[in-house]
């Protein structure tokens, strides 16, 4: 078994007027993702993100402040997953509920140091 | 923990919210409002995405008390007058206002708000909608097959309407009260015809509307203020209606008439529960054109099949509705029944009284029923030329193939 990460991005929920109902369908599908990879026993950890940045770029270590509104595409969350290989994985990501809203997800494998 | 959220869970607490929250800050900062409402949601959506909170709709509810602070904060910054909480909502606490009984008494307000004459009869269905209702305007558009942006236009334009006439949030009081219930319950009518009679593509949104529109009668209906004898013949002509919603068009989606749907699908617990508000509708004398529209509903339920129908006491109850609102398209109604009953000479008479003008974008229905008239006096050359007519107007895709179908049979006909 390896270890990857799944990263997920996309537009950011609040600026796509999504109504209640659509949330609440949305979550549910996150959920059953979500659920059904912990069944799996699969799952490592995983987390959302705050749509707000701070960003420092360079050897000024310029600083700026950003909101999801200024980036065409913000990283919402991530998942830690084990699997056999990046077909699993691929297999795994079919699963993500917001591929309908133009939204990605990116599979890296968790790099493991040997002695 | 729960496995899995009450279905429109979000809907209808973005409604509860709206409410209440209007009801601590006024009317003046619905905007701010609905923004902060929506918020919670987008975080709820992603905070729950792993696990369920235990009570998800306490969850929800505290969410929303803590945005009463953020917009307390929101607004200082914008204006020197903060709204008083202690005079606003008189000796309430803010807490209680988040009472089940009180989420009620505000979301009521909301209603009277979203249906009052100030407001242009198209924008109050929007309007209710979108702040009683939680729906968004995408959602909006695609339920009355409207432009997102026209919906756009009737909100911003019933938000002006209430500021300009400063509406006040609360339910109306004595002599006002009738007349305002009566604007509720057109509204409420109108939502649930917007979902039961058009047809669209995509059924599920429509039939939103219909179940959102029993909700909020039940809601006037379980105050004691606002519950009249015809708010429950509004609930119960919703209720017999909403029994055969699923048999009018059948699995290629082609529009069924009653003639052809299938009466064993037609959901029983439904009649049951409009017979049951029926009951308690006619215990006052006076009845409402819902009382007639109800009683024609459900004679129809009644009839074990399309040939048992009793059409005397169908027409019987059009001809009080119509004493009641002398509209050309309850005597295009009545000529129909009076075809079904093979009493063409009585047809005839109401079909001489309508100008299919004054029918506008219905004048295919009275085209149809002439159709119709000169189908039973075998008459099938004039029959064809009225069903041409009824082609020539007709804009609904599926009402066009129904026409179409009935055309290439009659066609077919020795003439």
């Amino acid at each position: 078994m390896k270890e990857f990460m799944m990263i997920f991005s996309g537009a950011d929920y609040a600026d796509l007027g999504l109504s209640p109902e659509e949330l609440q369908n949305r979550m549910g599908k996150w959920f059953a993702w979500s659920n059904k990879m912990e069944q799996a026993g699969i799952l490592k950890s995983g987390n959302a993100l705050h749509s707000q940045m701070r960003r420092i770029v360079g050897e000024n270590r310029t600083v700026t402040d950003l909101t999801s509104a200024e980036v065409k595409e913000i990283v919402g969350g991530y998942y830690i997953v084990d699997a056999k290989d990046f077909d699993q994985m691929q297999e795994i990501a079919q699963d993500f509920p917001d591929f309908d809203l133009g939204g990605t997800v990116e599979i890296r494998e968790v790099m493991v140091f040997d002695n | 923990m729960e496995e899995k959220l009450i279905d429109h869970l979000f809907r209808h607490h973005s409604g509860k919210m709206v409410s209440v929250l209007t009801r601590i800050f006024g009317l003046q900062h619905l905007e701010l409002i609905e923004d902060a409402v929506q918020d919670t949601f987008v975080k709820a959506s992603l905070a729950w995405r792993k696990q369920l909170p235990d009570k998800p709709e306490a969850w929800l509810t505290a969410a929303a008390k803590n945005r009463v602070l953020d917009i307390f904060r929101k607004l200082k910054t914008e204006q020197k007058h903060l709204p008083n909480l202690q005079q606003g909502v008189g000796a309430i606490a803010i807490h209680e206002l988040f009472l089940d009984t009180e989420i009620a008494d505000a979301q009521l307000r909301m209603i009277f708000v979203a249906c009052h004459p100030a407001l242009d009869p198209r924008d109050r269905i929007s309007f209710a909608l979108k702040t009683v209702s939680g729906f968004s305007i995408r959602e909006i558009s695609s339920a009355l097959l409207t432009k997102e942006d026209t919906i756009r236009k009737r909100l911003s334009r019933a938000r002006n309407a209430i500021k300009k006439s400063d509406l006040k949030f609360h339910i109306p009081l004595g002599k006002e009260l009738p007349d305002r219930l009566e604007s509720v319950m057109e509204v409420l009518y109108l939502i649930f015809n917007e979902g039961f009679h058009s047809n669209k593509e995509d059924r599920l949104v429509q039939e939103e509307l219909c179940v959102e529109a029993m909700r909020l009668c039940r809601m006037l209906l379980q105050n004691e203020h606002t519950r009249t004898s015809a708010g429950y013949a509004l609930y119960a002509l919703m209720a017999f209606h909403s029994a055969r919603l699923d048999t009018k068009t059948n699995s290629e989606n082609e529009l069924l008439d009653l003639k052809n749907q299938d009466r064993t699908k037609w959901h029983f617990p439904l009649v049951e529960l409009g017979n049951t508000m029926m009951n308690k509708a006619v215990q006052d004398p006076v009845f409402s054109s819902y009382h007639y529209e109800a009683a024609i509903a459900a004679e129809h339920l009644k009839a074990r099949s399309f040939e048992n129908t009793d059409w005397e006491k169908i027409l019987h109850w059009y001809q009080c509705l119509y004493e009641l609102q002398p509209m050309p398209t309850h005597l295009l109604t009545m000529a129909v029944v009076c075809m079904q009953n093979k009493d063409y000479k009585q047809a005839s008479n109401y079909l001489e009284q309508i100008s299919p003008e004054d029918l506008a974008q219905r004048a295919y229905l009275y085209y149809g029923a002439m159709a119709d008239f000169h189908t039973a006096e075998n008459n099938i050359d004039k029959a064809l030329e009225f069903l041409d007519l009824a082609l020539d107007s007709v804009t609904n895709t599926l009402e066009r193939e129904y026409l179409q179908k009935k055309r290439a049979v009659l066609a077919s006909y020795p003439h």
